[in-house]
């Protein structure tokens, strides 16, 4: 079955040749992460005018939305990677799974917590039952099984797949909770909060959020590139390149 | 003759099983044949038991070919064919060996003619047939246990530690069931670290290195 | 040389599983006992005002069945594991996946049923009103099935690892927030005078697509758990 991936995404997913691409990738992101959250956050702390009707309280969105943004993006990078590790049975894609798990948990704590420090002056609450709010602490939950299982397991290979398939179940759930809860706010007539409504975002408030975003995503990519190393190292320790590896650094 | 009918039963071909990336054991070649008993040898930790359970396909592995009657081997073609008896005997306790076999016979099939009390009987289990397996010694239960061998219809028998808690009586039942299984062309592969005593001419033997 | 007929293995394993719940019976009366102490609580910490006590009975019943569920889906496969029978079935020329069912289904019958048949009790003692009666032994007729089976498939992912409770509860809890909440939702409606038959029939469907893929998810869960 290994013939159906592609020969790039082989070769990249031999454990030294994604060591050593890691490795010249990780400085650059981490750059990249770094320049692109300094313009964005001054942009959006400092330049951005603000808001007629929230003042300065909605200057939060900077972190909570790419957070949020980051949160669902992570899940389906691992979830993707956890369907690779399953079917073609891909180390690589166990590692990359199993090591934005913890990213991923971390970015949606991040996103409940600014949530409800703004939740707190816009509704006057630090929490409501309102569909986006509770999908994301499922999400959370999610995330936290997953990491749990994989750390139940002795053989780590095996916790990556079993985790990984817990995961995959986790894709599927998330939309069927947030359309539950949906149902479930109509039914109960909650207050139903509806964040972007009132007008189309301005561009000078625009361009700080996309440049934030782009940040969060060059973080994942730093932060991924060096667990993934770590864990490598650790996972082939056996191997004849970890040997290598190791030799050129102690040589250093 | 059809080239199926030829092939050897079991082929293993640079077989070996890797856990955390450490092999278990250095890489096998054998073969078993119809009517041929295979003795397993090894020191503890040799990975007699993951061999016995990789060949049973509960482990799938990690480098080398399977080949089951010349084809690649399938789970679903094998899995009526190969009766795996390993550490965990797969008895219920709270159930008598008689329901125990009616279930095994249920899930596994039954040879032709073969009743659950007959079987019972010549494991030496007459008089406990309804007895639960909780209350039995472990002598006892390993000879419940054994009583599938002779239920069961399949061709390769994967017996790990056969002989374990077996009185003489006992051994001496094991090595009859195996003698009666080959000669009637069956295949069986054996994990043993005692002396076995098999009359039917000198077996094969695979030895284990970590 | 062929496997016995699909009929004679289903009734088998139906069998076997019924027969060992029935010998274990003391562990079964476990989780009614921990339904009925968790319910009798309630009105403890809330005091017996009868208005509050009938607005929340419906979803005190609903989680109390849930978390007696969680405490008995732990045992669903231990002792199989523990002496061997699981690798046995998993070794068994029948397909898996429905030996599987068969299983959950000895599971449901045994644990959730008895649950089922004391729910109308645990209601009544918090004063739910009578009309909202109907409702709530639907949905929990079709939301326990649902629980037994999700909650097999992460029994099966845990199936290789030290066991522990809390994991799997953790595990369990993001995949019945939807069923809660329409289990919920009908008693509730029913309670308001208020169709409640819509909630009951997403759950219906629900049920049936999980009838179809939870064993065969169990099944692929059971043999990653084992492969080691």
């Amino acid at each position: 079955m290994s013939t159906w991936i592609p020969l790039w995404l082989h070769k990249l997913g031999s454990p030294p040749t994604f060591y050593r691409v890691a490795g010249a990738v990780r400085p650059w992101a981490m750059g990249l992460a770094l320049l692109c959250g300094a313009i964005g956050l001054y942009g959006g702390l400092v330049l951005a005018p603000a808001d007629y009707q929230q003042g300065d309280a909605y200057r939060i969105i900077f972190i909570h939305v790419p957070s949020a943004w980051m949160s669902m993006f992570i899940y389906a990078v691992m979830g993707a990677a956890a369907f690779v590790a399953l079917v073609w049975r891909v180390k690589l894609a166990e590692v990359v799974a199993m090591e934005s798990a913890p990213i991923g948990a971390a970015f949606t704590f991040i996103t409940l917590v600014t949530g409800s420090l703004w939740g707190k002056p816009m509704w006057g609450t630090w929490w409501t039952w309102d569909a986006r709010l509770t999908s994301e602490l499922v999400l959370l939950f999610l995330y936290l099984g997953v990491i749990g299982l994989y750390h139940a397991f002795e053989d780590r290979r095996q916790g990556a797949r079993a985790a990984g398939f817990l995961a995959i179940i986790g894709i599927i759930n998330v939309p069927i909770v947030h359309w539950s809860v949906t149902w479930w706010n109509t039914l109960h007539q909650g207050s139903t909060v509806n964040v972007f409504g009132h007008s189309k975002m301005p561009w000078d408030m625009l361009w700080p959020l996309l440049m934030v975003m782009l940040a969060t995503k060059a973080y994942y990519a730093a932060s991924l590139c060096r667990r993934a190393r770590t864990d490598l190292l650790a996972l082939e320790s056996g191997k004849d390149w970890v040997r290598q590896v190791a030799e050129t650094e102690a040589g250093r | 003759m059809t080239a199926a009918a030829t092939a050897p039963l079991l082929e293993a071909h640079r077989l070996s099983f890797h856990r955390q990336d450490e092999p278990v054991f250095a890489p096998l070649d054998f073969r078993v044949h119809e009517g041929e008993l295979v003795l397993v040898e090894g020191d503890n930790g040799s990975g007699k038991t993951t061999l016995l359970r990789l060949l049973a396909g509960l482990l799938h592995a990690s480098e080398g070919r399977l080949q089951w009657r010349g084809e690649p081997w399938r789970r679903d073609v094998c899995a009526g064919e190969i009766l795996f008896l390993g550490h965990h005997l797969g008895q219920k306790l709270e159930l008598s060996p008689r329901e125990n076999l009616a279930f095994a016979a249920g899930l596994h099939g039954r040879r032709d003619g073969v009743s659950p009390a007959a079987v019972l009987e010549e494991v030496g289990l007459a008089g406990y047939e309804d007895e639960p397996v909780r209350r039995l010694s472990a002598g006892q239960k390993k000879r419940a246990a054994l009583a599938r061998l002779l239920l069961q219809p399949a061709v390769l028998w994967l017996l790990d530690e056969p002989y374990a808690n077996l009185d003489r009586h006992g051994i001496a039942l094991v090595n009859r069931l195996l003698e009666r299984h080959v000669a009637g062309g069956g295949a069986a592969l054996v994990s043993s670290h005692g002396a076995v005593g098999f009359h039917g001419g000198e077996p094969q033997r695979i030895r284990m290195h970590a | 040389m062929s496997a016995p007929p699909l009929p004679q293995a289903c009734s088998a394993m139906l069998r076997r599983d019924l027969t060992l719940a029935w010998r274990r019976r003391g562990d079964l009366a476990m989780p009614v006992l921990y339904a009925v102490i968790v319910a009798v609580l309630f009105p403890f910490a809330l005091g017996p005002d009868l208005a509050l006590l009938q607005r929340i009975a419906g979803g005190v019943v609903l989680v109390t069945v849930l978390l007696a569920m969680l405490l008995a889906l732990d045992a669903m496969f231990a002792s199989d594991i523990e002496d061997g029978s699981l690798e046995q079935l998993v070794l068994s020329p029948q397909p898996l996946a429905l030996m599987l069912g068969m299983k959950i289904l000895a599971h449901w019958l045994a644990t959730a049923l008895p649950l089922i048949v004391i729910a109308p009790l645990l209601a009544g003692m918090l004063h739910l009103p009578p009309a909202a009666m109907p409702a709530l032994l639907l949905a929990l007729l079709f939301a326990t099935p649902l629980l037994s089976l999700l909650g097999a498939v992460l029994v099966a992912l845990t199936a290789g690892t030290r066991r522990s409770g809390m994991l799997l509860a953790l595990m369990l809890l993001p995949l019945c927030v939807p069923v809660v909440i329409f289990a919920a939702g009908a008693v509730a409606a029913a309670q308001q005078g208020l169709p409640w038959l819509a909630p009951i029939a997403w759950l219906a469907a629900a049920l049936i697509l999980c009838v179809v893929l939870a064993p065969l998810a169990c099944a692929a869960a059971l043999r990653i758990a084992l492969d080691s």
